[in-house]
């Protein structure tokens, strides 16, 4: 399986050629262009895991409740486009099984189906930070996808990384993380607008964004029309 | 008539250059800048009907503007209102079909018509898809990268990422021979046939509106 990323500017895609019997899976609705002969099924696992409680999981991740699974039926080549909602690059980390990764709120584009997917709740840990209070889990060896809402930034972390949490995209487990506040205090930090931040340590690969969704969105909000509830 | 795409593939304007006498045609709000000397005409090109029918059905605008380079030549620059890619197709009495919204600007030998494409074209992004035909050149944009496929025999894409094609394709909406969840909604497929070619983006506007719909405020009771 050959992926190319696509577009060298704001909007990068996923370009994914699939040989005869290779299978892909991305999150639903990430497909926005696929060769005619490309079998497109709907499962809520992506491998031998999961079944309805992994589709659930998954939305309280931030991430839609059923993945695309695509492989060719005719025995030829086939290619499937996949494209995040937001301007932004697209990276493709290769995994060589060491270790796994971990992908903040709707990072997660797709992998190819040897990488396990599953879904990691954070506990009380993760629901203070306001992102996603989940992270999408990949194990094992084959090819992960992830978007970004702008540039990333590919850090190797050797000691410390302190990260505002919307501008994480992934990470390696290798890496330790815990919550902490960004100021000397937690009225400082919420004055300044940046509530909690997680503390990276140990030694790993962390890929950053350059910019945070969830900033934007607090943009928008205010000027479009009101919703009833 | 001669063109340049600037800032291309990111945010991407289109600037004519006229000679003088000459003249090209621009989306209601496409105009971006422009030397002095370029006299813009408003009108519906082709009669009410045609103005109502291109803006009520195919989401483009009512009137367009034919901007005419006076007392020798001039520049125009044409910009869509999102961020993303402009593509130039010559038209010699032929056809294109572009998606709701994706015209941008034209020679004046290149007439717009909406297309009703019953059922179809309900179930598709807008109600009706934008028939560009005559001679001259063609620009149109999208939302993201443009995407060129050439098709050769069958190619899918999804519904709302589709911006122009060929009309030697064929398409049918279709949900795909193996979606088999009924609860699945997000993928309407346009399944396209034939040999031509097809110009894709890579963002999708409704999805992104999809995205932001959360963070609208919450009306409060006493509102009203």
């Amino acid at each position: 399986m050959e992926i190319e990323i696509l577009g060298k500017g704001a909007f990068e895609s996923a370009l994914v050629h699939l040989q005869p019997g290779d299978t892909f899976v991305s999150e639903s609705g990430a497909m926005f262009r696929a060769s005619a002969n490309v079998d497109i099924d709907v499962t809520t696992h992506s491998r031998s895991s999961g079944g309805l409680l992994s589709g659930l999981k998954r939305l309280l991740a931030g991430e839609n409740f059923f993945f695309s699974t695509y492989s060719t039926e005719d025995g030829q080549p086939g290619q499937v486009g996949l494209a995040p909602t937001h301007q932004g690059e697209v990276y493709l980390i290769e995994m060589d099984g060491s270790s796994d990764w971990l992908c903040a709120g709707g990072s997660f584009l797709g992998a190819s189906s040897e990488i396990d997917i599953d879904t990691q709740f954070q506990g009380f840990k993760g629901f203070l930070t306001g992102e996603a209070p989940v992270f999408i889990r990949a194990s094992g060896r084959g090819q992960l996808l992830v978007a970004a809402y702008g540039r990333i930034v590919s850090n190797q972390v050797e000691s410390e990384l302190t990260v505002d949490t919307g501008h994480v995209v992934a990470f390696e487990e290798t890496l330790d993380y815990s919550l902490s506040k960004a100021g000397s205090s937690w009225i400082s930090s919420w004055l300044a607008g940046e509530g909690i931040v997680l503390n990276f340590s140990g030694s790993g690969r962390l890929l950053t964004q350059s910019h945070n969704p969830g900033e934007f969105g607090g943009e928008l909000g205010p000027r479009l029309p009101k919703r009833s509830s | 008539m001669e063109y340049e795409i600037i800032s291309a593939p990111s945010y991407s304007a289109v600037e004519c250059h006229l000679d003088a006498g000459e003249s090209v045609v621009g989306d209601s709000g496409a105009m971006a800048w422009m030397t002095d000397g370029i006299q813009t005409e408003t009108s519906t090109r082709g009669g009410l009907l045609k103005g109502l029918k291109r803006s009520l059905l195919a989401g483009e605008s009512f009137f367009q503007n034919t901007y005419t380079a006076e007392n020798g030549p001039g520049a125009i620059t044409f910009a869509p209102g999102a961020a993303g890619d402009i593509a130039s197709y010559e038209l010699s009495e032929s056809e294109l079909i572009l998606e709701r919204g994706a015209f941008l600007a034209s020679q004046t030998g290149v007439d717009c018509d909406s297309k009703w494409d019953g059922v179809r074209g309900l179930l598709n992004e807008g109600m009706f898809l934008l028939r560009v035909g005559g001679t001259g050149t063609l620009f149109f944009h999208s939302y993201g990268d443009l995407e060129v496929v050439d098709v050769e025999s069958e190619y899918i894409v999804d519904n709302g990422h589709a911006v122009a094609w060929e009309p030697t394709l064929e398409y049918q909406l279709t949900r795909g021979r193996k979606i088999r969840s009924f609860l699945f909604s997000d993928q309407l497929l346009l399944r396209f046939s034939g040999y031509g070619r097809l110009w894709i983006q890579s963002r999708s506007a409704t999805a992104l509106a999809e995205w932001a719909y959360p963070f609208r405020r919450v009306e409060s009771k006493s509102d009203d």
